[in-house]
């Protein structure tokens, strides 16, 4: 171990804020105009019957779905905007750790030489599952 | 509509700041941990858990290596053990589904730290979540990974 490993550290970490940045920024601005439009409150009246049993509000329907598509980071760059509870952020956080990126990390595990419908499936079915279960719990 | 644009960019460059101070400090010690060889000493600790898995002691090393640096990182050894032979495909197929269940456990634990998600019941809950679901099958229907395998084969032949 020396000062390399630490430099090399300090870079990786830039380099991951600096791709959180350039998904964050942009979303975050997105959803906090798309929050003044009718639009995302028409997308959440809509999600509110699913979401309301997971106990978040309809607006974080569409964190979950960029979730889903593009990343985690995606995910928290939508949801930071809606000012979320403690208990919302944990059940949020629960459920899109448990399914973020379906197409590229499933393009990954392909590279492995499985077939990977039934884990991106398996993904969705317990990130339901798990947020249900958290909003019970906590 | 100026009020809204001042909300969104003093928003969003805080929260990539208050990322930033923790995901670097996490990247160094990230490095650290490959420098000093602890893969092969977190391998030796989650034996037991590979073994309920009824995995091989092979398996061990990318599970580890996906849990702490992330999927593809994963993905690379898991290729790389298969290339050796010492993987069956049902055994790549219950190390993929660990590793897609739970993976980058530092980077994803801290991210919602940071944000103020209560991170300790979410970090235990996804580990356990991971091995209860490969312990499951590997107990109950060890037959599904190779049957998923066969079904694909059958299907590109069409």
């Amino acid at each position: 171990m020396s000062w390399k490993t630490i430099l090399r550290g300090a870079k990786n970490g830039l380099s991951i804020t600096w791709e959180l940045a350039r998904v964050i920024i942009p979303v975050y601005f997105g959803v906090t105009i798309l929050q003044y439009t009718p639009v995302l409150p028409w997308i959440s009246k809509h999600m509110v019957p699913v979401m309301q049993l997971l106990g978040l509000p309809g607006e974080a329907s569409l964190a979950l779905v960029l979730g889903w598509f593009l990343h985690t980071y995606a995910a928290i760059g939508a949801m930071l905007p809606l000012g979320l509870s403690i208990k919302e952020t944990t059940i949020m956080a629960v459920m899109v750790l448990l399914a973020h990126g379906l197409p590229m990390e499933a393009a990954v595990a392909k590279q492995t030489g499985v077939p990977v419908a039934g884990l991106v499936f398996t993904r969705i079915a317990l990130s339901f599952l798990s947020g249900y279960l958290f909003n019970l719990v906590l | 509509m100026l009020a809204v644009l001042r909300e969104a960019l003093v928003g969003s460059l805080s929260s990539v700041l208050q990322i930033a101070l923790i995901v670097i400090p996490l990247m160094i010690f990230i490095e650290i941990i490959k420098d000093l060889n602890l893969l092969d000493y977190l391998t030796a600790i989650i034996a037991p858990l590979t073994r309920w898995m009824k995995l091989p002691r092979e398996a061990g090393l990318p599970l580890v290596a996906g849990l702490v640096f992330g999927i593809s990182y994963g993905a690379g050894i898991i290729i790389q053990a298969a290339r050796e032979g010492a993987l069956k495909n049902s055994d790549i197929y219950m190390i993929n589904l660990f590793l897609v269940i739970c993976h980058s456990v530092f980077e994803d634990t801290i991210l919602f730290a940071a944000i103020g998600a209560i991170w300790l019941p979410v970090l235990i809950y996804r580990i356990l979540l991971a091995v209860a679901v490969c312990a499951a099958i590997a107990h109950f229907w060890p037959g599904i990974p190779e049957r998923l395998f066969r079904k694909r084969a059958r299907q590109s032949k069409v």
